[in-house]
């Protein structure tokens, strides 16, 4: 009997390293539909996945950012207002701390949508940045009509901005950090006041940023 | 035996002094310190962060010892009343509006400046509601 413990271990080490050689994923969140497809002339049900809608602002720059100009990126996308004096300090710093891990890193952008157009002009988004520290055109500040705005924060993001005079700052709205990838899906969301959830975001990244080379690499 | 009950009586004796030590002023001076921690994580840390650093060249650092010692009559008014114009700290201007938060009371404007002015570097001791209600009334 005792002869077939090496056996055994050697058995349990395989599972083991098997296990951890399969690399991790990250789910596709938001709704999903079943479709029907040819295949070779065969029917299979594959599933359409919910995609953030085509959008086009302008940034600090005065760049229009698009679908298109995303592409082969993947980007965390959040909603602030220049002038909020609740969540957003603390979500900018914490943007602030993604753009700096992976700052100069040609697949990786950062979005974030100013829910107060009418304060928020371009100038004013342009200082904001540069108070900020950012200098070069990874962070993008985007400007939007309102509304626009507002309705891909609740289709596109399943994050949500609405006005409400009984909060400071006049807008209420989701602290959410949204990682989308380059096919347009969202494959997570963290809470942007939580340093322990924009450790996990990070994290993420560094998952779905090996994904999508391991994809290119298929190609 | 006797030693015994000589040490008996004085180890009791030496806590007692020990306590008294302590002093009302020091429990005062603690209970307004962890108070005001508790009030700056509800009505400040959102905007000059956890460590009092602030946020790039938006929103000012606590940490500048100097202009804390300064400006001490008027950090009441600043927390009071808001900011609207610039403000110059450790060199760096800084023009982000700060809003007021008049709906503290003047016990709990003591603690937050305690707690502020006795954190992230700095250490100027208590701030206390007669101080903070004298610079009240001569904020501009």
């Amino acid at each position: 009997m005792k002869r077939y413990i090496p056996q055994f271990c050697a058995v349990v080490l395989l599972m083991i390293a098997s296990c951890s050689s399969e690399p991790k994923k990250l789910p596709i969140l938001g709704n999903r539909e079943p479709f029907e497809k040819d295949l070779n002339g065969k029917k299979v049900m594959d599933t359409i996945y919910q995609k953030i809608p085509d959008f086009s602002f302008m940034d600090q720059d005065s760049v229009i950012i698009n679908n298109d100009s995303l592409a082969n990126k993947i980007y965390v996308a959040d909603f602030f207002f220049t002038s909020c004096p609740s969540i957003c300090p603390i979500m900018s710093k914490h943007m602030l701390q993604i753009y700096n891990k992976y700052h100069g890193n040609p697949n990786v952008a950062l979005l974030s949508h100013t829910i107060d157009p009418k304060h928020d002009t371009i100038p004013v988004l342009k200082k904001y940045a540069e108070k900020l520290g950012v200098k070069d055109n990874q962070w993008h500040f985007l400007l939007g009509n309102r509304d626009t705005v507002y309705q891909l924060a609740k289709t596109g993001y399943m994050s949500f901005a609405a006005q409400d005079s009984t909060v400071p700052g006049g807008i209420t709205h989701s602290g959410y950090m949204i990682l989308v990838d380059s096919k347009r899906h969202i494959r997570g969301a963290y809470d942007g006041t939580d340093e322990g959830q924009v450790k996990q975001l990070m994290s993420d990244m560094d998952i779905l940023l090996a994904e999508e080379k391991a994809k290119k690499n298929e190609k | 035996m006797r030693n015994k009950i000589i040490l008996l009586a004085i180890i009791p004796l030496a806590i007692i002094i020990f306590i008294s030590s302590c002093g009302e002023e020091n429990i005062k001076y603690q209970r307004y310190y962890s108070d005001g921690s508790q009030l700056y994580k509800i009505h400040c840390q959102n905007c000059h962060m956890s460590n009092g650093e602030g946020l790039g060249q938006l929103i000012p650092p606590l940490t500048d010892s100097i202009f804390l010692r300064k400006n001490r009559e008027k950090l009441v008014c600043y927390v009071n009343y808001g900011l609207n114009d610039s403000i110059k700290i450790n060199g760096i201007d800084y023009q982000g509006q700060m809003p007021a938060e008049k709906h503290l009371a003047a016990i709990d404007l003591a603690k937050t400046l305690t707690f502020i002015t006795n954190s992230f570097g700095n250490n100027q001791g208590i701030y206390d509601v007669i101080e903070v209600q004298k610079n009240l009334n001569n904020c501009k």
